[in-house]
Parts: C-alpha cells; sequence; structure tokens
C-alpha cells in the first residue's frame, strides 16, 4: 500500500476549500458508490480551546446510525470521559437531536452541495 | 482570549436610579457599607405589564415589585470573597479573577437546597431570627475548608475535572465537582444528577433517585414498582425513603460564538416551570446566575463583587447580610448571553419529576422553536455496547475508496455497522 500522507488540521473550513461544483462532484461520486451512507463533514470550532482535532474530515456514515452512536464513536476517537462537555451543532447553529437517525439528520439538513456539516465544541470557560 | 470581549459589569443603562427606596424596612434594609456603596447606583425594576418570572413563579411588575424583591433578595448570593482560609493551606486567599462560574455553581446549587430544606416560598428577612436549616444551609457553603460546598471543596475537586485551583470552570466543570461533592452531604441526601450529551434519560434518572428498586429486582418499564414501593415505604417514613431530592443539571452550548435564535423561546420557558432552579452561564467570560426573564432581559444575581469572608461566629446565628443581595437584579438582553450554558431543575418527590417530563415533552411540541435537549425514555441499549459494535473503519471499503478516489487530497473515513 502506498505510504498515506497523515493529514494534517486544515486552516481553511472545508467549504471554503472547495468550489460548490468540486463538492457537488464529490458528493454524486461517492453517493452513486456507496447509496446506504450519507456523506458528512465534521470540523472542530475554529475557536475550541480544550478538544483536540480529529484527523478526519470526512466521514461515510450509515443510514440507520444515530446520533447517540455517532457521538460515541467520535469520542471514543478523542478518548474524552463521559463527564466531559462535547456538542456537534449541525450547519453551526443547533444541536441534533440524539435519538434521530443520521438519515433524518441529513435529510433534513443537507447542504446544497449534498454533504451534511457538523461542528464540534466543548463548553466556554467563564472567570471574570 | 480568544474572545477579549471587555464588556463591562452592566450597570450602565440611561435610567439609573439611586436606589434608596422610600419604604423604610428597605432603607434599614440596605446595608451601607463601603462594598456595597460602590453598587448602590442600580437601575430600577421595570415598569411593565409584562410577566416578570422568578424561578418558576409569575408576577406583575407593576402591582408586586415588593414581591418580586423580596423573592430576589431571598435567594443566596455568592460572590467573591477575600481573606478567606488558603485553599489546600497554601493557595488562594481571595477567589476575585477566577471564582465566577465557582460561585454561580454554589448559588444554583444553593437554590436547589433551599427547596429541599425551606421550600420555594420560603422568604429571608433581615435580622430575622434564623431557622436551624437555615443555619445549616449557609454553613454548607461557608469559605472553609470542611464545608460541604465551599469554594475550597469545588477548587479541590476541580483538580480530578483537569482543573488547576484558580483556573476558570465552564458550567459543565461546576456541574460535574457538585455531582461529585453532593455524594458525601449527608445531610441534604440529594441526587445531583448531570445529563451529557443534551440528553435527557429518564430510566436513569429514576435509578439514581431509587436505588432500592434494582435491588427489589429487575427495573423493567419503570412502570410496575407499586410491591417494591411499598417495600420502601416501610424502609423508612422519611419522604428521601421513596424519592432521594433531585437536582437535575443539564449542561448545553446553543450556539458557537452566539445563542441560536431557535432557542430563546425554550430558555425563556424554563423560567416558567415549577421546577426552574434557572440557568448558571454569562456573557463571554463572566459567569451570571439567572434566575428569571422579563421581556427580553434575563434577570441575573452577579457574583462579582469581592466581600470579605464571613468568620463563622460563636453563637449560633450566621452573620448572614452579604449573602443575600439586596438591591434590584441586574438584567441584560437575552441576546448577550454566552452560549454555554447549564440549566437547573428540582425535583423533590417522583410526582414531581413525573410532572417535569410531562411538562418538557409539551414544550417539544411548540413549533418554531428548537427544543434546547431531548428526553428520552431510557438509553437505547446499543449505545452501552457500541464498542462491541463494529463501528471500526470498513478497510475493505476504504481500500475500494481510495482506487476511487485515487488523486483526491483527502479520504473518506467509512463508519460500517
Amino acid at each position: 500500500m502506498a505510504p498515506r500522507e497523515k493529514s494534517q488540521p486544515h486552516s481553511k473550513p472545508f467549504k471554503l476549500r472547495k468550489s460548490l461544483a468540486t463538492r457537488k462532484q464529490e458528493v454524486a461520486g461517492i453517493r452513486a458508490k456507496f447509496p446506504n451512507k450519507v456523506p458528512v463533514i465534521i470540523e472542530r470550532y475554529d475557536k475550541e480551546k480544550y478538544l483536540p482535532p480529529l484527523d478526519k474530515t470526512k466521514f461515510l456514515v450509515p443510514h440507520e446510525l444515530t446520533m447517540t452512536q455517532f457521538v460515541t464513536i467520535i469520542r471514543n476517537r478523542m478518548a474524552l470521559l463521559p463527564s466531559q462537555a462535547f456538542y456537534l451543532l449541525i450547519n453551526n447553529s443547533g444541536l441534533a437531536s440524539m435519538s434521530l437517525t443520521m438519515a433524518q439528520v441529513y435529510k433534513e439538513h443537507q447542504d446544497e452541495d449534498g454533504f451534511l456539516y457538523m461542528t464540534y465544541a466543548s463548553q466556554e470557560m467563564f472567570g471574570r | 482570549m480568544d474572545t477579549p470581549s471587555e464588556l463591562p459589569e452592566r450597570y450602565r443603562v440611561e435610567r439609573k436610579q439611586l436606589y434608596l427606596p422610600s419604604d423604610s424596612f428597605f432603607f434599614f434594609a440596605a446595608t451601607l457599607t463601603y462594598d456595597t456603596l460602590r453598587f448602590v447606583e442600580f437601575e430600577d425594576f421595570p415598569e411593565t405589564s409584562e410577566p416578570v418570572w422568578i424561578l418558576g413563579k409569575e408576577y406583575n411588575a407593576l402591582t408586586e415589585k415588593d414581591e418580586i424583591l423580596s423573592d430576589v433578595t431571598s435567594r443566596l448570593w455568592f460572590t467573591y470573597r477575600k481573606n478567606f482560609p488558603p485553599i489546600g493551606g497554601t493557595g488562594p486567599t481571595s477567589d476575585t479573577g477566577w471564582g465566577c462560574m465557582l460561585r454561580c455553581g454554589q448559588m444554583i446549587l444553593g437554590e436547589a437546597l433551599v427547596c429541599r430544606h425551606l421550600g420555594r416560598d420560603w422568604r429571608w428577612a433581615k435580622g430575622q431570627k434564623q431557622r436551624d436549616e437555615y443555619i445549616s444551609l449557609l454553613n454548607a457553603f461557608i469559605d472553609k475548608k470542611d464545608s460541604y460546598y465551599s469554594i475550597h471543596q469545588i477548587a479541590q475537586m476541580g483538580v480530578g475535572e483537569g482543573k488547576p485551583i484558580g483556573q476558570w470552570y465552564g458550567p459543565n466543570t461546576v456541574a460535574q465537582v457538585l455531582k461529585k461533592l453532593a455524594v458525601f452531604d449527608t445531610w441534604s441526601k440529594v441526587v445531583v444528577h448531570v445529563a451529557m450529551d443534551n440528553t435527557v434519560v429518564i430510566e436513569e434518572i429514576k435509578r439514581l433517585c431509587m436505588p432500592w428498586l434494582d435491588a427489589c429486582g429487575e427495573l423493567e418499564g419503570v412502570g410496575e414498582l407499586n410491591g417494591c414501593l411499598e417495600g420502601a415505604c416501610a424502609m423508612a417514613e422519611e419522604e428521601t425513603a421513596l424519592w432521594r431530592p433531585l437536582v437535575l443539571l443539564i449542561p448545553l452550548r446553543l450556539g458557537l460564538s452566539d445563542i441560536n435564535d431557535a432557542y430563546i423561546e425554550t430558555l425563556k420557558q424554563c423560567f416558567m416551570l415549577p421546577q426552574s432552579l434557572g440557568v448558571i452561564g454569562g456573557k463571554p467570560n463572566s459567569a451570571h446566575y439567572f434566575i428569571g426573564y422579563v421581556g427580553e432581559e434575563l434577570i441575573y444575581l452577579d457574583p462579582h463583587t469581592t466581600q470579605p469572608a464571613v468568620e463563622p461566629s460563636e453563637d449560633s446565628q450566621v452573620p448572614d447580610e452579604t449573602y443575600h443581595c439586596q438591591h434590584p437584579p441586574c438584567r441584560m438582553h437575552i441576546c448577550e448571553l454566552d452560549p454555554s450554558i447549564a440549566a437547573g431543575f428540582f425535583c423533590r418527590t417522583e410526582d414531581e419529576f413525573d410532572d417535569w417530563c410531562m411538562r418538557i415533552r409539551r414544550l417539544s411540541c411548540n413549533r418554531g422553536t428548537l427544543p434546547m435537549f431531548e428526553l428520552v425514555d431510557s438509553q437505547p441499549s446499543h449505545m452501552v455496547s457500541v464498542d462491541t459494535l463494529n463501528l471500526t473503519p470498513d478497510f475493505s471499503d476504504s481500500d475500494r475508496l481510495e482506487r476511487f478516489f485515487d488523486s483526491e487530497d483527502e479520504e473518506f473515513e467509512i463508519l460500517s455497522l
């Protein structure tokens, strides 16, 4: 197997790195190949200070996976304790309902390019 | 800091008034020490026909101003303090500049313990003879190392949450610490539950508040428990033998940099529930304890006043005036709220918890608003064993994918069930 380049955290969000046409094309290709999975972009909030970066941005997730399961996978990936705060915001705005399946979330919140965008963040700290 | 917002304490506002109420009782109640004199200028409570909600109680600002102020003054007000015994023997003797979220944690738990030991309708009056429960309550928070919920205990317990003494806390940090400390409070016997991942699981809470049910047999479908409950009744006469009073804290993030407008109505509704303990959160960097709202403004108690630590007195009465906020409460526009918060609720009995669940379900049906958290009956079984499922990357798929996207800069990670 050819040596893989370890992907670095990107400075620009995925959406700004590629044109709409390129992203659409990418989704069309991957959907044709994997019709039972939804393409998800998951990125760290740019002001996040406590959660580590993920080494992947793009995920293909089974339709029937629930948000709870998806969050558990990401939490495990970052080796977070159950007591650590972790929130996934869909389209940078609302918290996803944990009992929904990926297919349901995708149906409601997919972007015009066909990806589902999520941002993760913990909580802010207060002291002054 | 990423958000170097220098938002000063919001004591600006055009309609500033010198708060020296004509009511003679309140005039004499105002403690005109140097410390409080600095803050004598507070905006008076607004004259508005809009309802005022304080921790589940509705008031009319035009006709019930005294009742509103009396309710606010009766809440426990924890602020920065100076000259307390050093934390950990050699640590800080003041929490000015770092302890505001710890103080807000004390206030929300303090409110829960007021409900637990004195009742929501209990009112404070300056100089009144203090009830035993009230004295015990204040002693649980006084700034010394062995009080159940002192700044010393909270700061030291936070070390286990990855927060060295003197570091800033978030709402979840202080909630996690209070949960640990409550275990040692054999006087209050409350269960502090912190609901993670914006999800409240009913079954989990019933197990925590009625731990003997597990001993009685399986806790299957929380409905058919009558036999067990009768057994529990016989065990002790106390109410807590049936249900350990629940302090439910729900840490949330209602947006990234600003609160998402879709949460504003749901947030207001939190203060209308009879079980409400309010919300801890703040403006960026500065923590506040939110106890209610009027119109588009949140009403809060502010810990950002440094008062001298109170010496526990020899006679049993505690000098308590500095533990009650005797000026009209601060207010701020709801849009100024930092999205990181924790909402709190207190359910003294199982009936109160069932009533809370019913009310939350009713709220979730409202159109045009987003629920801040989800209420579910039980934890889906697959969540518990998610590690045992094959949710690791599917390598056969990714090999195929690599060929497919040979020239792509980034690969997909494929998750399979």
